[in-house]
């Protein structure tokens, strides 16, 4: 802990540029202690009523070969915990690892309701236990280290063991809510709104024009435009205080439901998408193993960085989306408009015959990483290589059919200012600003998939960052120089755009200066392989985030580029080209799948520890990991223990 | 009689059907522009002139011959050139000139008492800089007629003209005799100048 303090406040002093003090800051970052404690991974073991058995493994990340052994399990419920695994004394070189499992009887624990008699606990009053409070119970795994020479001088070593039963909304309510308000609120609306300004701007900027720059905000005599940024918040003033108008013979409650059936989907879809590895709630300043992360993302500890830890995961995305195709039909219906039918119809026609391509591109996808949950996809990319490397034939045609699900052009048939005014003809003020928020969202969660499934996700490439920091330190160094000279140069070239620029130009070159100045620090004394948990998680996000906005870009790239499609043609596109090209992936992916991954006829991998036939421990239950090795080998992706 | 059609061949290449090399042209196109745009100082290609804008004078902007505001030109003494010959508001299309006569007492030329001209009705096509002999009305104000509150302040009286107008040396009563050595010579960039 100590270190890692000292490793957080190192990082912030190079970040405001000052430079300590050179004593102690040149330590390798893994000091060696004279204990002879050793690293588990997770270093803390948490049961839920769930959770059938947790693997434990015990690293030696010493320098010297040592012993372990005498495994047992003390504390005031050492009766409900067990040792499933029986291990006699063995040998532990450095850099080894050895695994057990532990296993703990969820019906040894009171919980609410039940009667206090049953614990065993001594100095616990009788009673009936409250509904407020939780099932549990603590343990310790202990066990004894020696260096071989010296067996008479052992230590031992405990890790805690405890069952938790929290309240349904502890455990998930709240971590849950938190997650959407800092997602909705925090990204995806901003974003959205950022699109509506990014659209008419960016279009501006690629035709020679100027674009929106009128709106101004006046602080004493500084006169703020802000590159037009404002007229965010004047067109929404400007939806909110429009008439709104329903014709006189539409169907009134359709009409209102409409925007909505519009909106909501688009925004409950992004429930899926992981923003994140975890959050491990306690060790936010540690250095933490993937191992311990892991058990964040199932819920010990911490959250995951998605708001729904879902296995059907992208069923879940198809068929929600589909269900936004009800708001412009029904938009289109109820306003008893020729035109809006009209619009309604081509929207009905296209998002059903392009959702067909959507879900066939996507098999592929599922085919090769092996789950439909994106979380899993994420980490399996990360284990292998990413889906846009893997599969480019899906993300072309997955990324067209998604445009097309977006209404967007060049498929925004729908729409079709120009002919039809579309679905939403008769709607105004704020009941169109929903539609139009919602194609925005629409956008976003388009970009956040393709990243999720194609992109890595919330990963940097070519695996430069783990759990615990990035891998190497020439990672940390090629991250930090290439990240700071990007910054630099941008900002140099925002500063030059104008007066207007400096400001932003000069913080953004100086954030880069600061990335420079950190990759110097790295080459200088080796730091970046151990990073406080807070600042992978933040990396992470900024990642992923950055990731979308690319995306964002491109779709509007894409959508002010390219003229809108006839009708035949976009029917023709989606049902002669995308639909045979994403069957031709779906049988190509499979064959090469079958032949080519050694795990297709193995069911188990081998990542975990090596057993006979009974299940009983072997010798070679000592692994000899090398931990740079286990990086470097693109293993084929598995299936994540307790997915 | 028949009627020859030229018919043009719609071969469509490989490349042409897979859509994705067009597209990526494009792409490569509006995305130089949007990048050569948004980073180069002084906004790259966009050439809008920002009327409006603070600093940004409009009058820079705008070609000699602009036709704005009317005005009227007054002699060395100050008092204005026109002689009320009504040339202008006989020749004016949109009818907008009123000009009302009066002796000038100096045993040679009238004056105009009032000269109303109603900018509301006015086409601005400078038929009365053209007709007039004395170079007395003058169309090279650059100014557009501002927006006003009631119609009555958009009809310019002798006063609001002159208030524009400058001294004019021109020789009162029409150009002088050598007005063709005199006259600017042609631009040489149009050589299809009759003259």
């Amino acid at each position: 802990m100590t270190a890692n303090l000292r490793y957080l406040l190192l990082s912030l002093f190079t970040l405001v540029g000052l430079v300590l003090p050179s004593t102690g800051c040149g330590d390798p970052p893994s000091g060696i202690d004279t204990q002879l404690e050793i690293r588990t991974e997770p270093g803390e073991l948490v049961f839920h009523p769930e959770t059938a058995e947790i693997e434990i493994a015990i690293v030696n990340n010493r320098d010297v070969d040592l012993f372990v052994g005498d495994f047992r399990i003390e504390g005031p419920d050492w009766q409900s915990f067990a040792i499933i695994d029986d291990i006699a004394a063995s040998a532990l070189p450095k850099g080894a690892k050895i695994s057990l499992r532990i296993k703990a009887n969820p019906g040894d624990f009171v919980g609410p309701g039940e009667h206090r008699s049953a614990v065993r606990r001594k100095g616990e009053a009788s009673g009936k236990v409250g509904h407020n409070e939780f099932r549990v119970g603590k343990a310790q795994l202990v066990f004894t280290v020696s260096e071989p020479l010296q067996q008479h001088e052992s230590f031992t070593q405990s890790v805690q063991v405890s069952f938790e039963d929290p309240s349904w909304w502890q455990q998930y309510a709240l971590p849950a809510a938190a997650k959407i308000l800092m997602l909705v609120m925090g990204f995806i609306m901003p974003l959205a709104s950022l699109l509506t300004w990014m659209e008419r701007k960016q279009s501006a900027m690629m035709q020679d024009r100027i674009g929106p720059n009128r709106a101004n905000i006046r602080i004493g005599s500084i006169n703020l435009r802000l590159w037009g940024l404002l007229h965010i918040a004047t067109d929404g003033l400007k939806m909110l205080f429009k008439e709104d108008f329903i014709p006189k013979r539409a169907h009134r409650a359709l009409y209102t439901l409409a925007p909505l059936f519009g909106l909501i989907p688009a925004l409950v879809v992004f429930a899926i998408v992981p923003f994140g590895d975890a959050l491990c709630y306690d060790g936010l300043f540690d250095t933490l193993s993937q191992a311990d992360v892991d058990q964040c993302a199932a819920g010990r500890g911490g959250t995951a960085m998605q708001i729904a830890h879902i296995d059907v995961g992208l069923l879940y995305y198809f068929a929600i989306a589909s269900i936004a195709t009800y708001g412009t039909a029904l938009a289109g219906w109820s306003s008893y408009n020729k035109w809006a039918v009209l619009g309604a119809l081509r929207a009905s026609a296209q998002m059903i015959s392009y959702e067909v391509a959507i879900g066939l591109s996507l098999v592929g996808v599922l085919l090769v990483y092996g789950s439909l949950e994106p979380h899993a996809i994420v980490h399996a990319q990360m284990d292998s290589y990413w889906g846009i490397v893997l599969q480019p034939v899906a993300f072309i045609l997955f990324f067209t059919a998604a445009i097309a699900e977006t209404k967007r052009a060049p498929f925004d048939l729908p729409e079709g200012e120009s002919e039809i005014i579309g679905y939403f003809l008769e709607y105004s003020g704020m009941r169109f600003g929903l539609f139009f928020l919602a194609e925005f969202i629409e956008v976003v969660f388009v970009s956040a998939l393709l990243a999720t499934l194609f992109l890595g996700g919330w990963t940097l490439p070519f695996g430069l960052i783990g759990a615990s920091g990035f891998t190497s330190e020439l990672a940390a160094q090629l991250f930090f120089a290439g990240g700071g000279a990007l910054l630099t140069a941008l900002g140099v070239l925002i500063w030059r755009t104008g007066p207007g620029g400096e400001l932003v130009g000069g913080a953004i070159a100086l954030l880069g200066l600061g990335h420079l100045f950190l990759a110097t620090w790295s080459l200088a004394t080796g730091w970046g392989t151990e990073l406080p948990h807070l600042a992978i998680v933040l990396i992470g996000m900024l990642t992923w985030g950055l990731k979308i906005l690319v995306l964002c870009w491109l779709q509007l790239l894409i959508r002010w580029t390219l003229p809108r499609f006839r009708y035949d043609q976009l029917m023709s596109l989606g049902w002669k080209s995308l639909l045979p090209l994403s069957i031709a992936n779906i049988v190509l992916t499979a064959v090469v799948v079958f032949f080519m991954m050694p795990s297709a006829d193995r069911g188990d991998q081998g990542a975990k520890p090596v057993r006979d036939a009974a299940g009983n421990p072997l010798d070679a239950r000592v692994q000899l990991v090398d931990p740079s090795a286990a990086k470097s080998v693109r293993q084929p992706p598995t299936r994540r223990p307790g997915q | 009689m028949t009627i020859g059609v030229k018919k043009v061949s719609l071969t469509r290449t490989t490349r042409d059907q897979i859509f994705l090399p067009a597209i990526f042209e494009g792409l490569l196109t509006t995305a130089k522009h949007f990048f050569k745009n948004t980073l180069t100082p002084g906004m790259g290609d966009i050439e809008t002139i920002r009327y409006g804008d603070p600093d940004v004078d409009v009058k820079d902007y705008y070609p000699d011959r602009f036709r704005g505001v009317h005005r009227l030109m007054y002699r060395e003494d100050g008092s204005v050139r026109c002689v009320a010959c009504m040339c202008c508001s006989t020749v004016c299309p949109a009818n907008c000139i009123a000009i009302e006569a009066e002796d000038r007492n100096d045993d040679r030329e009238k004056a105009p008492l009032s000269f109303v001209i109603d900018e509301l009705k006015c086409v601005v096509c400078g038929f009365c800089v053209e007709a007039c002999p004395c170079d007395a009305i003058r169309m090279d104000t650059k100014e557009h007629m501002q927006p006003t509150e009631t119609r009555a302040e958009a009809v310019l009286g002798k006063v609001d003209l002159m208030s524009r107008g400058g001294p004019s040396v021109a020789v009162q009563g029409g150009v002088s005799p050598d007005y063709r050595a005199e006259a600017p010579k042609a631009d040489p960039r149009f050589s299809h100048d009759p003259r």
